[in-house]
């Protein structure tokens, strides 16, 4: 473990993200405009683990979805290091409609292999051992509907997993399950980071979520989303809740979060 | 059975971790509980309207206006009989099911490939949908006499060069195919592509990251987000499409089919056959419905609960 944590340090000097003066304003049918996202500067570094807080509705969402190239900028630029590639190693867990419910579990995170073309064998035991991996052995053969909520987020870090990513976006993936349900996934999303050389980016509107996981706690303002803080989460891991230092981060941005509210 | 979703809902998302039943369960669950009762009642209404039935058609005694239960079953008993050299009542529902079966399968194949290439390029949907819905509304029986001038009387056979095959493909008309590919076509057309046009979104770009190529998305995800869509526009055209040959086998220059014997036996006022073949009419509508929900179910069962 204090090897790997070696190695990441020494990946941080490579840059995965580059982001300048980002804005991104959405023009409804209605005629109206909505300002999204305004002046986003960020830099994310390789392996990095950086969770962003913000209130709902203040462009979360949207900058995930410029990130993940599935959505185009209208003012400022957007780098991503030449080792990450669109299709093939940048992964995403979306908020919403994260499987596709036609398909078995098991073809839902082979899906990525079959896009490549792997053989079906090949990918059918990748895909097994991706499902252990997450604590899904069994429902190999569960359609979508018959999988509960939790389930469903760990079958759908498998999906993007298969991908062997090495960004991995998540729009909050444990967004509608109980608290402990929360923190098998957190420990298992924690877990999963130190074994392979990914970069997070994890949107959560939960407080403790954001400290437990992240090397780095973005806060945003209310639409239109803009960093109004950042902050450095140097807490050995595994993090403990009832440490006076995680409070203190918890008040620190709590206050931030709160200052937007008003 | 809603309740009884819920309940397993509820259920499962407390042992969200661990224990969830599968969906098999809940059906397997559902037969055990079956309703002799409920069976029952149900056939009462049936056997109260069949006795009525009887006593006043054997009061009246007039059987070429209203003939009894025990007339209609006894035709129904010989589906072999010869009707006024028109055929039996097998032959003459065979011929019908043939010519419905074809006309289907012609309409379903260009139904559904031209939905889905409207469904996904938007230029040729732009094109044939004022078209299409200036011919939607028109009744296909209104086709026919256009159908018969068109293609006079020529079997299916004759199509391919053969005058008389001797088979029962020779009262299959051309005319007759194409009035049923008109009533089946469009249910097919306009719900592939609803199906096809309105996937969801997210689907389309999650497809995208994780690598799929725009054929692939098509193959992946249009075609079976579209899949229930398409199989509900072939169950409402099948159904169409033997609403519609039983009107065309009435209508004049027909002489077969077992809409055309029931025509036949009304002008020969025997009523007996009429309600047969009614009878014979509504049970095959009923079986083929049956059969695309049975198709439907195997391929599309994941939308029944889709989130
Ligand atoms: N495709 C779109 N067209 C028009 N407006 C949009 C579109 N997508 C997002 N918006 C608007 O942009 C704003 C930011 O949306 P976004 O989905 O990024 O919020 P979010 O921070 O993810 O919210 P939540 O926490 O509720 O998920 C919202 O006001 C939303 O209405
Ligand atoms: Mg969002």
């Amino acid at each position: 473990m204090t090897q790997k944590t070696e190695k990441q340090k020494e990946s941080r000097y490579a840059k995965a993200i580059k982001i300048q003066k980002l804005s991104k304003v959405f023009h409804s049918e209605s005629g109206s405009t909505v300002s999204a996202l305004h002046d986003i500067n960020l830099t994310v570094n390789s392996g990095e683990f950086i969770t962003v807080l913000g209130a709902t509705g203040c462009g979360k969402t949207t900058l995930l979805n410029l990130i993940a190239g599935l959505d185009i900028p209208d003012e400022g630029y957007l780098d991503l290091n030449d080792n990450l590639k669109f299709g093939m190693n940048i992964a995403y867990v979306f908020q919403h409609y994260t499987l596709f419910p036609w398909r078995t579990t098991l073809n839902n995170v082979a899906f990525a292999l079959e896009m490549r073309g792997i053989s079906k064998q090949e990918r059918k035991l990748e895909a097994v051992k991706l499902l252990s991996k997450v604590g899904l052995e069994g429902f190999e053969n569960a359609y979508t509907h018959e999988l509960s909520g939790g389930m469903r987020q760990r079958a759908a870090i498998a999906q993007a997993l298969a991908m062997k990513p090495k960004l991995l976006l998540m729009d909050e993936p444990f967004g509608a399950v109980d608290d402990s349900t929360r923190a098998d996934l957190q420990r298992m999303i924690i877990q999963l980071w130190h074994e392979n050389q990914i970069t997070i980016i994890f949107v959560t509107h939960n407080i403790d979520e954001a400290i437990i996981l992240g090397d780095r706690v973005l806060v945003l303002s209310e639409r239109p989303g803009k960093i109004v803080n950042e902050f450095d989460v140097n807490l050995p891991r595994p993090r403990n809740h009832l440490t006076p230092e995680f409070t203190e981060f918890f008040m620190k941005i709590r206050q931030t979060l709160s200052g937007q509210l008003d | 059975m809603k309740q009884e979703e819920k309940k397993i809902n509820s259920t499962d998302k407390k042992n969200s971790v661990t224990v969830i039943l599968p969906a098999k369960h809940c059906q397997d669950g559902h037969a055990a509980n079956f309703d002799w009762s409920k069976r029952i009642r149900s056939i009462v209404g049936i056997f109260v309207l069949l006795i009525i039935w009887q006593i006043t058609a054997q009061y009246y005694d007039q059987p070429w206006i209203f003939p009894s239960v025990t007339r209609v079953l006894s035709q129904l008993a010989h589906p072999l009989r010869e009707h006024y050299a028109s055929g039996t009542l097998l032959s003459n529902t065979l011929i019908s099911l043939l010519r419905v079966l074809l006309g289907f399968l012609f309409a379903s194949i260009v139904g559904v490939t031209l939905g889905i290439v409207m469904g996904s390029i938007s230029f040729i949907r732009d094109i044939l949908e004022p078209v299409i819905e200036l011919l939607r509304p028109l009744c296909p029986i209104a086709w026919l006499p256009f159908a018969i001038v068109i293609f006079k009387l020529k079997t299916l056979p004759q199509l391919f060069g053969i005058n008389y095959s001797h088979t029962i493909f020779d009262q299959v008309q051309i005319g007759m195919i194409f009035v049923i590919f008109v009533g089946g076509f469009f249910p097919v057309l306009t719900n592939t592509l609803d199906g096809v046009a309105s996937v969801r979104r997210n689907y389309l770009l999650l497809a995208k990251t994780l690598g799929a190529s725009p054929v692939q998305i098509f193959y992946h995800v249009h075609l079976p987000a579209a899949m229930p869509m398409i199989l509900t526009g072939l169950r409402q055209g099948l159904g169409l499409c033997w609403f519609v040959i039983i009107a065309a086998e009435m209508m004049t220059g027909s002489d077969s089919g077992i809409g055309y014997l029931l025509m036949y036996a009304a002008d020969n006022s025997a009523m007996d056959i009429v309600i047969a073949a009614m009878l014979i009419i509504g049970a095959v509508g009923a079986m083929l419905s049956f059969l695309m929900r049975r198709v439907m179910f195997r391929f599309v069962g994941w939308k029944e609960k889709e989130i």
